[in-house]
């Protein structure tokens, strides 16, 4: 029987779409305490504001992070949720884990919580919604010792390393994402569980430009796979393709008009670097930004390339501050060897963060830090020559502030002498 | 000259008992000894918090620093509004 009457949430039962006002109920009847947070959640859409408190004290003994305290502010009328605390836990890279672990959570979550979960948290981690601080010690414990199964992170510290499938399961992807990911994972265990930044810092790891975790838009660090040379090409299969043997987009599009080459692929080529030389499919490959197009609709006729790394791009954000940001290309084209434990990109990452510890503001993200330098800055302190990638927009301030050491002679040069040459 | 582990552990808690306000930011500290990285004063931070002379606090958001008892008091106050 619910406990409060609740007629604004269920309007949200109505209708064909799944409903998480019905999941909750159902819940309820297990786990009495979620009838409060139906209770307490119509009495916010009567008031118009949130009756959630976040942050305090709560956390397991030398952590820093992993779980979020909440509490509601209206404790006597809805003492179910008085404490409801969430957290996260590190989800396997790539989200590989099979039937058993997940039950083994959920039966833990059913002990020690409300037995609500999120899957998956934004950042990727196991999110588990709702438990008391006295419970929290105990369902560490367990995790720990019996799921073999760590916290994520949360505050101001790393937030747990996420990754696309990868090599496991794509062939675009340029390299091992999840390996990756989990190296970086277990190499940076202090900075995931202990505060280290002025903010919080995400790595996000896409195998291909495609992108899947959309780690340019969402990530202070993305690394994403891309290749150096050129896109392999199979012309007997771009005929079959012309021909209508092989369907476009792995099939996706088979529901569509019958597949036009000009029309979908060349003319929708970005930097119009393709073209038809008679049966031959033509690519200036110095001209290709990686858009994947090409390769997403012919997937068997276009490939990338076998010299493989990664790029990194450096600062995005959703809006915290500033409002969202993309994350801004950094380094074109870098090493991904799991040979040397992938030096190459942990120094790239320690580099970014000796400068930000001491140069970010408290709650600033890196992107915002290098908006508020400036990008000459930061490739400065990373030791990157400035390349054409890194211009934004060309031409767009006439104003060019060279430091003494770009100018040949310096600021002390004998003007009139240089002017003289120049007449010449 | 960077303060040693048990110079630099001492400013630190001084600093977190004289701050106005009971929860610090990890930037707070690194007045603390301006020779010292920004990791070393980090690490050296979260060694007080296992010996149980800082503990952590979080907004939620962000995770700050801070002597037990004076956030204990702060924390209590709040649960009590």
């Amino acid at each position: 029987m619910p406990k409060h009457d609740t007629p604004l949430l269920d309007e949200l039962e109505k209708g064909p779409w799944p409903s998480f006002v019905t999941d909750i109920k159902r819940q309820a009847e297990t786990k009495p305490e979620c009838w409060d947070i139906l209770g307490q959640l119509e009495v916010s859409f009567v008031d118009k504001i949130t009756h959630w408190k976040h942050g305090g004290i709560v956390g397991v003994f030398g952590y820093g992070g992993g779980i979020v305290g909440r509490y509601s502010d209206m404790p006597k009328q809805f003492p179910g949720v008085a404490h409801f605390h969430t957290v996260r836990l590190n989800q396997p890279s790539s989200k590989f884990y099979n039937t058993a672990k997940l039950r083994a959570i959920c039966d833990l979550w059913e002990k020690y919580g409300s037995g609500m979960t999120n899957m998956h948290g934004s950042t990727g981690d196991l999110v588990l919604l709702g438990t008391t601080t006295e419970n929290l010690e105990p369902l560490f414990y367990d995790l720990t010792h019996d799921l073999k199964q760590d916290l994520g992170g949360s505050g101001s510290n790393l937030r747990t390393p996420a990754c696309c499938l990868g090599t496991a399961r794509c062939e675009y992807s340029c390299y091992d994402t999840a390996s990756l990911c989990h190296h970086l994972t277990m190499h940076y265990q202090d900075e995931i569980h202990r505060p280290a930044f002025p903010y919080k810092f995400k790595f996000k790891m896409s195998g291909c430009p495609n992108d899947c975790v959309a780690s340019i838009a969402r990530s202070d660090f993305s690394v994403i796979g891309t290749w150096k040379d050129d896109i392999r090409i199979d012309q007997a299969e771009v005929a079959k393709y012309i021909s209508g043997d092989n369907k476009p987009n792995g099939g996706a599009k088979s529901n569509a008009s019958a597949f036009d080459m000009e029309r979908d692929v060349l003319a929708l080529c970005p930097t119009g670097c393709m073209r038809m030389k008679g049966d031959e499919l033509q690519i200036d490959n110095k001209n290709c930004t990686r858009c994947m197009h090409c390769l997403n609709m012919m997937p068997k006729a276009c490939r990338p390339g076998l010299v493989k790394g990664a790029s990194i791009l450096c600062g995005a954000k959703a809006p915290i501050l500033d409002g969202a940001q993309m994350a801004t290309l950094t380094i074109p084209f870098i090493e991904i060897n799991p040979d040397n434990d992938y030096e190459a990109v942990i120094d790239v990452i320690e580099e970014i963060w000796d400068w930000w510890m001491t140069v970010g503001k408290n709650r600033e993200r890196v992107g915002e830090t290098i908006q508020r330098v400036g990008l000459p800055t930061f490739i400065k302190v990373l030791g990157l020559d400035p390349i054409p990638q890194h211009v934004k927009i060309p031409r767009e301030n006439p104003y060019v502030f060279w430091t003494s050491d770009e100018v040949p002679g310096g600021f002390d040069r004998d003007v009139r002498e240089f002017r003289k040459k120049h007449a010449q | 000259m960077p303060l040693s582990d048990d110079e630099l552990k001492d400013a630190i808690v001084a600093k977190a008992t004289k701050a106005p306000k009971p929860q610090l930011y990890i930037k707070d500290f690194y007045k603390c000894d301006p020779d010292s990285k920004a990791r070393r004063i980090k690490n050296v931070a979260n060694e007080l918090v296992r010996e149980e002379r800082l503990m952590f606090w979080s907004s939620g958001s962000t995770t700050m620093y801070g002597i037990p008892s004076r956030i204990k008091n702060e924390d209590d106050k709040d649960q009590s509004n």
